[in-house]
């Protein structure tokens, strides 16, 4: 059985519209080990994106707790600074985040951008150019994310994810911008890699197909684990 | 067949475009902000401008040197001798001087009298100049005053020979000159209103611009639902034109009221020197601002709508538009060293700052990238990267930043340098404490005589006797040019040993003192090409007398060439025009002096002026005038800041998803703000630093280039280093105004863009 690398327990985030309080998620609990694979669906405003945000710390919840790697967040409560930190600490060097577009610094090469993210992770930027490679688009090292199509640039993102050797990654619509047949490569090299590397993967996706490549799924509609 | 678009199913194009500003009312409002603002400054400074020289020319017409008719006998002046001379035929003016118990001097003319001057002195004095000081006659004369002094002017026209027998002629001023130091210092208040309009057209441009980017969308759409260009076009032009005539108004209305705030200041300033109020506070029209302002604003935004036939011809590529900027700014700068007349000047400075403005960005991105590719460090790479693409986005803003920068440090060293030369001169020319003049007739060398004898038992008396007249120079046949002014001193004394000298030999006053030769003004030095050593030929007494030229002295009060020689040297018959005598008197005092002077020339008054109290007004206008002038750079600096501002808050606005992507990267919003402040630092920094040589050559054109051309003279060039530490911390001060509104934006939750178009900040 593999050691669980994130627990949720009892889970809760609402938002404010103007005087009404419209829950997104409620009491949500589910654990998840290294290595494994998660697919997060639901019809729009499910609460899909709320709820990597969550896990990767760049929104509190209102209520529940999350332990990620052994470090418990607990919901409200003091030392939001300090939370704040080993949260930042983490999405640092263990979490890697792709989302639907623009994951690049549009002033930076894909090359630089790769290099960028890997030292920022604290990891050897060394081999920033054959993560490109292994994605196909080592040729376009030395462009910059204009210069290449939407397809190109998602894979670019998975290098700058994968070269900073996560423990996890959270992926918001990762194929989403993308045509079909471009978003079923991305979608491949990222199971691939992922399978490859041992890293695991929460992915937020309205695409059926995408979400039965991942070992487990969570239907945020239903608020159902499966 | 061509489909045509009536008016009425166009309507619904405006409609569309203005839905923009609907769901961005923000925009609207900074655009009308700017070309209120931009207004409200132009118009203040070229109201103020305008103002300051009506003022002085108004000044210069009441107070002008005149000439008045005096008794033979000494005695005060009387009704019955206004009389007598008006039935002689005489055109002469009472005026009567009154000091009240308390308050201002009040003068009492006669407006009826005036007429007979014609025009000039006499419109002068009709104008209604807040009721005061030029009053009726009677009122004046009914006035409670603890002093009063009866003159009778006349006109420069009449002669000698005019007046019945026991009146004669003698000058009358109530005013020192200001001479051209004051015409130099409003030709550059001129120069720096253009450079205002320049700087605002700018702003106008970047936000203008910024606003017609976001709507690119919208426009696209049009142009898919068949709306032709042309139409958008045109509807942008009605759009931008109702928008500035609803703008420019109180833009005018504002910068007048600004201008009137400040201006109130110049005109009690003017008061001061003239002991008279002459502030001309009426200035320009409205129609002149609203048309500039409305032709402003529809070249600086429109401007490549109505060259859009002539665009793509007239478009370069990026080297041969960096070439063309070199090309343009070095020409500018030879230009500049070599004009022969002030128009070229005027040409050469706006090639250098077009030279420059182009420059600057390319400048700014080039040394980004360069330092980016150096880099090791991660987060220097990306933050030089980004500030490649700051400097390239925000082009406008920060070049009309570097323009003010540069314009507020050459006004301010103009400024300073013209109040440390005028406070010099001033002191030079004044340096004595009083002023007589010999009155006509009387015997100058026994009261010379009556001084020598007093001021060896008198150490600290100080005194010297002046001479004025003409002459003309002897090498060239007869022609205006070659006449000189001659001033004559006995004897050289320490009145004028201190006077500072542009060149000259060892020991020149000890020469001037033993008539070995004789010093010129740096006027006659510059037209002449006469420098130290050179031998200069006067005629005197008919004859032709070659001058040694001991040294060149800076004269900024006059526009004619001057001689300043012994007064051993003048011919007895020489014609003066006037003498006097500069005097300190020392522990002995004034009275016993001019007791003693009037003993001598047996006459009952003499005509004498404090000088102390004449530096002292003199310093009070132009150091208003020099406030002024600096909080009307501050105001340019403001407005140019404000864009800036608001720019960078728009760019950081587009570009906060990618500023957060570094929170969701793991680094704390804390160090993604240092980043940030870094990024604004430098440049705003960098900014101010490309700013630092332009305001420096700007400086030198001042008072090197236009000076010269203008009016002959040059001022010291003076450069004030902590002046630029100011003007540094100042940008730094706006960096981290910038860097502050976008910490804020990081706080906030930011929306993924659609696209990575430059429409969403994702351009590199």
């Amino acid at each position: 059985m593999t050691e669980s690398l994130l627990a949720v327990r009892g889970l809760s985030k609402h938002f404010v519209s103007g005087n009404e309080t419209v829950p997104v998620i409620e009491k949500l609990s589910f654990t998840m080990g290294e290595g494994q694979s998660l697919a997060l669906t639901g019809r729009s405003g499910s609460g899909k994106s709320t709820l990597l945000n969550l896990l990767c710390g760049l929104e509190s919840p209102d209520a529940g707790t999350i332990v990620m790697q052994g470090q418990v967040f607990e919901a409200g409560g003091a030392a939001a600074r300090k939370k704040a930190a080993a949260w930042a600490s983490l999405r640092r060097q263990q979490i890697g985040v792709v989302f639907q577009e623009a994951n690049l610094m549009p002033a930076l090469t894909l090359l630089e951008n790769v290099r960028f993210r890997a030292q920022l992770a604290g990891r050897d930027p060394a081999n920033s150019e054959d993560w490109l490679t292994r994605l196909d688009i080592g040729d376009l090292a030395r462009r910059y994310p204009d210069q290449v199509s939407g397809g190109q640039r998602q894979r670019a993102a998975l290098a700058m994810v994968f070269a900073m050797e996560p423990a996890l990654m959270l992926a918001d619509e990762p194929t989403g911008s993308l045509d079909r047949q471009t978003a079923a490569e991305v979608a491949q090299v990222l199971f691939d890699l992922q399978a490859r590397h041992g890293c695991s993967l929460i992915l937020a996706t309205h695409d059926v197909e995408l979400a039965a490549g991942c070992q487990q799924l969570l239907d945020l509609g239903h608020l159902s684990a499966v | 067949m061509k489909r045509r678009i009536s008016f009425s199913s166009s309507l619904p194009i405006p409609r569309a475009l203005l839905s923009h500003y609907r769901r961005h009312p923000l925009q609207l409002l900074a655009l009308a902000t700017m070309i209120v603002l931009a207004t409200m400054l132009w118009t203040g400074v070229n109201q103020l401008t305008s103002q300051a020289r009506a003022s002085l020319e108004q000044s210069e017409q009441a107070v002008a040197e005149r000439q008045q008719v005096v008794r033979d006998d000494g005695h005060a002046l009387m009704v019955e001798d206004f009389v007598s001379l008006r039935l002689a035929g005489v055109c002469v003016m009472p005026w009567l001087e009154v000091t009240p118990d308390s308050g201002s001097r009040i003068i009492g003319v006669d407006p009826l009298a005036a007429h007979c001057f014609g025009t000039g002195a006499s419109e002068a004095l009709d104008q209604p100049l807040d009721g005061k000081p030029f009053v009726d006659m009677s009122s004046a004369a009914d006035t409670p005053a603890r002093e009063s002094r009866f003159y009778l002017l006349t006109p420069d026209s009449t002669q000698a020979s005019d007046l019945p027998n026991g009146y004669h002629l003698r000058t009358f001023a109530t005013g020192p000159e200001t001479g051209e130091l004051g015409d130099s210092f409003l030709l550059n208040l001129e120069a720096l209103g253009v450079l205002v309009l320049l700087i605002t057209a700018l702003l106008l441009r970047s936000v203008y611009l910024l606003g017609l980017a976001q709507r690119r969308d919208g426009f696209a759409l049009l142009h898919r639902f068949g709306v032709l260009p042309g139409q958008v076009q045109r509807w942008l032009v009605v759009e931008i034109i109702a928008l500035t005539l609803i703008c420019v108004v109180p833009g005018v209305w504002l910068g007048r009221w600004l201008a009137a705030g400040l201006g109130g200041g110049f005109g009690q300033a003017l008061d001061g020197l003239f002991d008279i109020p002459l502030y001309a506070g009426h200035g320009q029209g409205w129609i002149t601002p609203v048309l500039v302002m409305l032709a402003v604003v529809v070249i600086a935004c429109l401007g490549d709508l109505l060259l859009l036939r002539f665009r793509e011809r007239l478009s370069l590529s990026v080297p041969k538009r960096l070439g063309l900027a070199t090309a343009l700014f070095m020409a500018g700068l030879v230009m500049a060293w070599l004009a022969p007349s002030l128009l070229w000047v005027f040409v050469a400075v706006a090639l250098v700052f077009a030279g420059a403005g182009w420059l600057t960005p390319v400048t700014v991105t080039r040394f980004a990238n360069w330092r980016a590719d150096q880099s090791k460090a991660p987060l220097a790479r990306w933050r030089y990267r980004e500030l490649a693409v700051l400097a390239r986005r925000l082009t406008l803003p920060l070049v009309a930043l570097q323009f003010a920068l540069a314009m507020v440090l050459a006004i301010q060293a103009l400024v300073t340098t013209f109040e440390n030369t005028f406070d010099r001169w001033l002191g030079q020319r004044l340096e004595a404490a009083y002023y007589i003049e010999v009155p006509a007739g009387a015997d100058s060398r026994k009261a010379a005589d009556w001084l020598t004898g007093h001021k060896a038992s008198n150490p600290g008396m100080q005194w010297h006797q002046v001479i004025r007249g003409s002459t003309r120079m002897a090498d060239k046949a007869a022609a205006s040019s070659q006449q000189v002014d001659i001033y004559a001193l006995a004897p050289i004394s320490s009145l004028i040993t201190g006077w500072g000298l542009l060149e000259a030999e060892d020991h020149p006053w000890e020469a001037l003192a033993g008539n070995k030769g004789v010093m010129i003004n740096e006027q006659l030095a510059r037209r002449q090409k006469l420098g130290v050593g050179d031998t200069l030929q006067l005629v005197l007494d008919e004859q032709t007398r070659d001058m040694r030229i001991l040294g060149v002295y800076p004269d900024y009060g006059r526009p004619v060439g001057e001689v300043l020689l012994n007064a051993e040297a003048l011919p007895d018959n020489f014609n003066a025009r006037s003498e006097s005598f500069s005097i300190t008197p020392g522990e002995l005092g004034i009275g016993p002096v001019t007791d003693g002077l009037k003993r001598i020339w047996s006459v009952e008054t003499l005509s004498m002026r404090d000088n102390s109290t004449i530096r002292e007004l003199a310093t009070g206008v132009f150091d208003q005038t020099f406030a002024l002038t600096r909080a009307m750079t501050l105001l340019t600096l403001i407005l140019a800041a404000s864009a800036l501002l608001m720019m960078g808050w728009v760019f950081f606005t587009t570009r906060a998803w990618y500023f957060r992507l570094l929170v969701v990267w793991g680094m704390s919003q804390q160090e993604v703000a240092g980043q940030l402040l870094r990024l604004a630092l430098a440049l705003t920094g960098g900014i101010a630093l490309l700013a630092l040589p332009l305001g420096i050559w700007l400086t030198w054109v001042l008072v090197h280039r236009i000076n010269p051309l203008a009016f002959g003279w040059s001022l010291p060039m003076a450069v004030y280093p902590a002046f630029w530490l100011e003007l540094g911390a100042l940008s730094l001060a706006i960096g981290l105004s910038i860097a502050a509104l976008m910490r804020r934006q990081l706080g906030k939750p930011s929306v993924a863009p659609v696209s990575a178009s430059a429409l969403t900040g994702g351009e590199r």
